[in-house]
């Protein structure tokens, strides 16, 4: 039964991160949400018995590519332009 | 990107050491428990963003430069397809396992089932290992490092 | 409502209805098709390789030519930033 639930929640969970990701105006949040929208995929990748891709993902989509991205807004501008 | 404030610095250095040895566990026992070369990798070239983001990139790059990681990770590569290559001299075949069952370092074979685990074991599979951690290390560090420093830069101007 | 609109909508529900089929006609979770060579490797792979970590061993010894491929890629990734954001000597 929780397992079910955690099946359930999860992936659900990484859904509404990833549109938050796309909706959200201001870049910087954007890419905090792509992070946790990481972090909860290594997390379903463990409950899918795949410990190996797990660590993979934390370490590179939830740290390395949240500084390349923070370091390319800094580089830019932080607003998305209306379109 | 000046460094950060001393709280963060202070932080940075008390943690640094375990991050840093948690990827070299990874990597080192890649044949045995779940990890290997690039997830180990990952986790160290996390723990080195997290100092160059404490400390700030011109004081990263005083340190260690560009060229010798970017050297580091050519070194890595040329191991690993040495490797390869010396499997086709030993053994029979490209990316021969022909450590296994020898004598010699990471040579002996496991008993089959589930039981205690030698780090002794897997022929050239830790020594690949070695080596994509070597590069994933070296690779992943110096587009940050790299990427950070040019911002830095633009940003004097 | 402007076109562009229209044309996205149009195109996400073509998109969404083809992968509603693949959807439908996925095995169900947990029991993989064909599993010979699943099989082999998992029976085989301690003593054909002596590491007791059978995904190492695939990655590492079976499958090589793909881990050389990835090593490839991130060697193709990190020559193109550091080109990319080389400061040119004057």
């Amino acid at each position: 039964m929780i397992d079910e639930l955690i099946h359930f929640v999860i992936p659900l969970l990484i859904i509404i991160a990833a549109i938050v990701a796309i909706l959200l105006r201001d870049l910087l949040a954007s890419v905090i949400a792509l992070a946790a929208m990481s972090l909860l995929l290594s997390l379903e990748f463990y409950i899918l018995q795949a410990p190996d891709v797990a660590i993979a993902e934390a370490g590179v989509g939830a740290c390395l590519t949240t500084a390349i991205l923070v370091l390319a807004i800094k580089g830019t501008k932080r607003k998305e332009d209306e379109v | 990107m000046s460094g950060m404030s001393k709280i963060v610095k202070t932080i940075t250095s008390i943690s640094i050491p375990f991050i840093l040895i948690y990827g070299l566990y990874v990597i080192a026992h890649g044949h045995l428990t779940p990890g290997g070369g690039f997830q180990g990798g990952a986790i160290f070239a996390s723990g080195l963003v997290m100092v160059l983001v404490a400390y700030g990139s011109v004081w990263t790059m005083e340190k260690i430069k560009e060229k010798n990681l970017t050297m580091l990770e050519s070194l890595g590569a040329f191991c690993f397809i040495l490797i390869a290559f010396l499997g086709l001299v030993f053994g029979t075949v490209f990316f021969n396992n022909y450590l296994v069952g020898s004598n010699s370092i990471f040579g002996t074979v496991p008993a089959a089932g589930s039981g205690l685990a030698d780090i002794n074991t897997a022929g050239v599979i830790p020594l690949m290992n070695f080596a994509v951690g070597l590069k994933v290390i070296a690779g992943l560090f110096a587009i940050v490092l790299v990427m950070a420093y040019a911002i830095s830069k633009k940003e004097e101007k | 409502m402007e076109k562009r609109s229209i044309a996205a909508i149009l195109s996400f529900s073509v998109v969404a209805v083809f992968f509603m089929f693949t959807v439908l006609l996925i095995h169900p979770f947990g029991n993989p098709v064909s599993t010979e060579m699943d099989d082999d490797i998992i029976s085989n792979a301690q003593t054909d390789t002596g590491a007791n970590n059978a995904v190492t061993s695939v990655v590492f010894d079976y499958r090589g030519f793909d881990t050389l491929g990835e090593a490839t890629v991130l060697f193709t990734a990190v020559a193109g930033v550091v080109m990319l954001f080389r400061r040119i000597k004057k």
